[in-house]
């Protein structure tokens, strides 16, 4: 791969940095916009692809994808199915209102888009609680709301697994690219230890898979969610530990084998080593 | 000379944040930008079918005043032409921006705002690419003084400014348009037009290249020219970013 | 478009017409730019909307003198927008001054070294010593304009409500313009007394804050002793639009020149006696202001032919290639109209503005004393420089308008 290209908005995508694979149509990720140039008497229309953030140019091969990857702290804007993490704000008689971002209009969710919900089962929620959550819907034009489902509507099984209410636990706020990391990291199938630079996962797995491990839900929202309920007494150091040890490596950015030091610091720091 | 510095993304609250010292003018700016986001408290004057920029300028000693709702005019006006407003997530929705001067000398009442704008310009800039609010351009800004003897002078000091016969404040498109201009003073037209190149030079280096070989060209100038300081303040940045990636690629 | 439909079918009434008034609220651009580019066969010349062409400035009308009890009035009038401006004097006693005593100090010295050199300041003069000029009407804010748009000037200004951004970002630019023109003289705004060539004893009783001073004097040579600014005026400049349809910098502008040119300041002196600072009531002895130059602002909008221009998903042409365009497709129609005196309509459907402050020397020599251009890439050195010989011409229109009211 040649050198990392940084583009700032207005500027051009080089055509030698777009993927050559021509037998699938080029996909845009965020922040790129195709502009066209009005065709005039001595040349014809042509297309360029220009950046509408500051950011680095990445592109995929193999699923024929350019996009450009922001700074990490940008703020969350829906796109459908994501995964989030929302909180539950007030709820009326179809719907739930949540909050996925700060100072935005709340998200719906539907009262029945759970797994198994019917009139009778649905769960009562109640101000302030967390759901794992899909983006069904972004709506069409301005100011449309969001719609989030914890259902696939097609099979009526929470997909991926884990979506509906999240009990016990906590959140912690991360950045968005932290999130976004974090998400690829968890739902990776590659079996390595450093998955988009990321040890503090498995390593955190490792060290404390004696306490009884952890549960994790990462929304792309800039919100991860952590339960250590199975290690008994120690179950609310164990989560703060984890916590901590996710803030601090995206706050500083840190390397993998800074992340596992960080690890083993705090979790003697907090009597958790084991 | 040493050249301005400029830091990025360092408030963890807002979504885009900057600082931004210019050390020949002394000043110090802190932005800090939130986007998209609901203006409940505006919904009539939202347009509908783009988002609302807002720009709010606070001195550091004082509570804002008739001086900083004019400035704020002058940005709102320069932004909301760079700024996307119909992309995905911010149509009716608003930007808000928020500058702080943190240092420097405070602009008295009635005294031109000149000498600040530039800097409010580039560290609103900074804070819209930190928070990765989508723009269809950058641009760099240059703030000259002639003197009474009629020279031009760039970045005057506070005195400068203050005895200078006109002060100008440009502001240039990657593509060498001229977005905006503020002057102020008593000059004539053909001053005014060796001050507008000056200006672009300062801007843009005064070679024009093709349109996009100038990432690179940082390092080769003689003197900084405006358009890099904010490209490599945003390289860095993101290098730090994106380090574990970078680095394993 | 509206008026070539209706001039394209006068035989048989389209089944659905609107009359004009509704296609302009419906479709501003599209009727605005319908007159801006009449058909080339038609042969008409480019118009605006409200029969200007694209340089004309709105019908303008000045009216000074026309409030009783202030010392300067002015009314302006441009087109449908219109200002009323009133100037109050009102004196500033130097001993009320927290800091005078200190400033003082330094700005006697500098006075009476003018005065040893022989540079009388007179009334021609432009440099009678700029800073001290500066220093006294800026740092003791002996010009405080004030804007308000007042209830109704135009929908959506209610009553009750604060100061709105427009109104407080006008009196700023006023504000700053009166001090970056250097119109208003100090010397026209201080209050002097004399002191009379006394013994030392009675000097002493007068001021004693200055017997220092007067015994270097006293040593030294019997000449007269300096004199002493013992007030100033302050003057109050407010400006109320009472009627806002676009534009309205240049009626406030227009109306605070007018009313400065208006202003008559009553003569008033030092009485030693009862330590206060007395008037005259006669009209005969009040004097008028002497401004520096006559700058006059003219403003402009630019109207582009495309409504989606700003965010159509288009390359912007770099700079230099776009030049070398417009210069080619020159005879073309034009892409983008500079509407000269913008109306409240115009105003809505324009998005890059401009502003060009003008005055001109005795010479005739046009001087820029202000020139702005912001929310566009449109225009640049070529335009403003045609810009700026518009408001030349201008300068010489609103000459005429404010010597004769």
């Amino acid at each position: 791969m040649s050198a990392p290209l940084i583009l700032l908005p207005g500027d051009e995508v080089p055509s030698d940095h777009l993927p050559s694979n021509n037998s699938n149509p080029l996909k845009l990720g965020p922040g790129l916009r195709l502009l066209s140039q009005p065709s005039s008497k001595s040349t014809p229309a042509t297309h360029v692809l220009t950046a509408t953030q500051a950011g680095l140019v990445t592109t995929d091969a193999k699923r024929n994808t350019v996009s450009l990857l922001s700074f990490s702290n940008c703020r969350y804007i829906p796109t459908v199915n994501d995964l989030v993490i929302a909180q539950i704000h007030h709820s009326s008689v179809d719907y739930f209102h949540c909050m996925v971002t700060p100072h935005t209009a709340h998200a719906l969710l539907g009262q029945l888009s759970f797994e198994g919900a019917s009139k009778k089962t649905r769960p009562m929620l109640k101000q302030g609680e967390l759901v794992y959550a899909r983006v069904l819907s972004i709506g069409v034009g301005a100011g449309a709301e969001v719609e989030l489902t914890c259902v696939n509507p097609a099979t009526g099984k929470s997909d991926p697994g884990g979506l509906g209410p999240l009990i016990g636990g906590m959140v912690f706020d991360v950045s968005t690219g932290m999130a976004a990391r974090l998400l690829r990291a968890s739902s990776s199938s590659e079996q390595s230890d450093i998955i988009d630079g990321l040890a503090v996962l498995s390593e955190l797995g490792k060290k404390l898979e004696s306490l009884g491990g952890f549960e994790l839900a990462v929304g792309r929202n800039g919100k991860v969610w952590v339960d250590c309920s199975n290690a008994g007494d120690s179950a609310i150091k164990a989560t703060i530990a984890i916590g901590r040890c996710l803030q601090t490596t995206d706050e500083k950015s840190l390397n993998p084998a800074d992340q596992k030091k960080l690890v083993t610091r705090i979790l003697r720091e907090m009597n958790l080593a084991s | 000379m040493t050249g301005p510095t400029a830091s990025l993304s360092h408030l963890s609250r807002a979504d885009g944040s900057a600082s931004f010292k210019c050390p020949t003018t002394g000043y110090n700016v802190l932005g800090s930008v939130n986007a998209p986001i609901e203006l409940p408290a505006r919904r009539d004057a939202l347009k509908p079918e783009e988002a609302t920029v807002e720009v709010f300028v606070k001195p550091g000693n004082t509570t804002a005043g008739v001086g900083e709702r004019y400035v704020e005019g002058i940005l709102r006006t320069m932004l909301q032409k760079v700024i996307l407003g119909r992309e995905r997530g911010f149509p009716r929705r608003g930007v808000v921006i928020t500058l702080a001067i943190l240092g420097g000398d405070a602009v008295e009442r009635g005294d031109s705002y000149l000498t600040l704008l530039p800097a409010l310009l580039q560290t609103s800039l900074l804070t819209l690419l930190s928070a990765g609010v989508p723009m269809s351009m950058t641009f760099s800004t240059a703030l000259l003084a002639v003197t009474k003897s009629g020279d031009i002078i760039s970045d005057p000091s506070p005195v400068d400014a203050k005895t200078a016969s006109s002060l100008h404040v440009l502001a240039f498109s990657p593509k060498g348009h001229l977005l905006l201009n503020e002057s102020q003073g008593r000059f004539d037209f053909d001053t005014w037009e060796s001050v507008r190149e000056r200006a672009y030079s300062s801007c843009r280096g005064a070679v024009i290249t093709g349109s996009d070989g100038d990432i690179a060209m940082g390092e080769e100038g003689e003197d900084s020219r405006a358009e890099d300081f904010i490209r490599e303040t945003v390289e860095d940045h993101l290098h730090r970013d994106y380090a574990w990636k970078i680095d394993s690629a | 478009m509206a008026p070539p439909a209706a001039t394209a079918a006068p035989s048989v009434p389209p089944s659905l017409s609107l009359p004009p008034s509704q296609f302009a609220r419906l479709q501003p651009h599209a009727y605005l730019l319908g007159h801006l580019s009449p058909p080339s066969a038609s042969n008409q010349p480019s118009i605006r909307a409200n029969g200007r062409a694209p340089s004309q400035f709105r019908v303008t009308s000045a009216n000074a003198g026309s409030l009783t009890h202030t010392n300067g009035s002015a009314v302006v009038r441009i087109g449908d927008t219109a200002a009323v401006c009133g100037v109050r004097a009102e004196l500033l006693h130097t001993e009320d001054i927290a800091s005078w005593s200190v400033s003082q100090a330094s700005g006697s010295n500098k006075r009476r070294r003018l005065a040893d050199l022989g540079e009388k300041p007179t009334e021609e003069d432009e440099d009678e010593d700029p800073e001290e000029d500066r220093a006294h009407i800026e740092d003791l804010n002996l010009l405080v304009p004030n804007l308000s748009l007042s209830t109704g000037c135009a929908p959506g200004f209610i009553p009750g409500a604060a100061p709105s951004a427009l109104a407080q970002s006008l009196s700023h630019q006023i504000l700053s313009l009166l001090h970056s023109t250097r119109l208003v003289r100090a010397d026209d705004l201080r209050v002097w007394y004399q002191p009379p060539n006394l013994g030392p004893e009675e000097l002493e009783r007068h001021n004693d804050e200055e017997q220092m001073d007067v015994d270097a004097e006293q040593s030294a040579t019997a000449e007269e002793k300096p004199r002493e600014i013992k007030a100033f005026w302050v003057l109050y400049i407010d400006i109320m639009i009472i009627s806002l349809a676009g534009n309205p910098f240049d009626a406030a502008w227009a109306a605070v020149l007018a009313a400065l040119r208006d202003t008559k300041l009553p003569k008033a002196w030092w009485d030693v006696d009862n330590e206060t600072i007395v008037c005259s009531d006669s009209v005969a002895d009040a004097r008028k202001l002497s401004l520096r130059g006559l700058p006059v602002a003219s403003s402009y909008g630019v109207f582009e032919a495309d409504a989606a221009a700003g965010w159509r998903a288009n390359v912007i042409p770099d700079a230099v290639e776009e030049n070398a365009q417009a210069q080619k497709d020159k005879k073309g129609s034009p892409e983008r109209w500079i509407l000269a005196d913008p109306d409240g309509y115009e105003e809505g459907l324009i998005q890059e503005r401009a502003c060009v402050v003008i005055d001109k020397e005795k010479d005739g020599k046009t001087t820029i004393v202000k020139m702005e251009k912001n929310g566009g890439w449109t225009v640049d050195t070529e335009d403003l420089r045609q810009l700026v010989e518009m408001s030349a011409r201008r300068w010489d229109e609103m000459k005429r308008i404010l010597e004769q009211c």
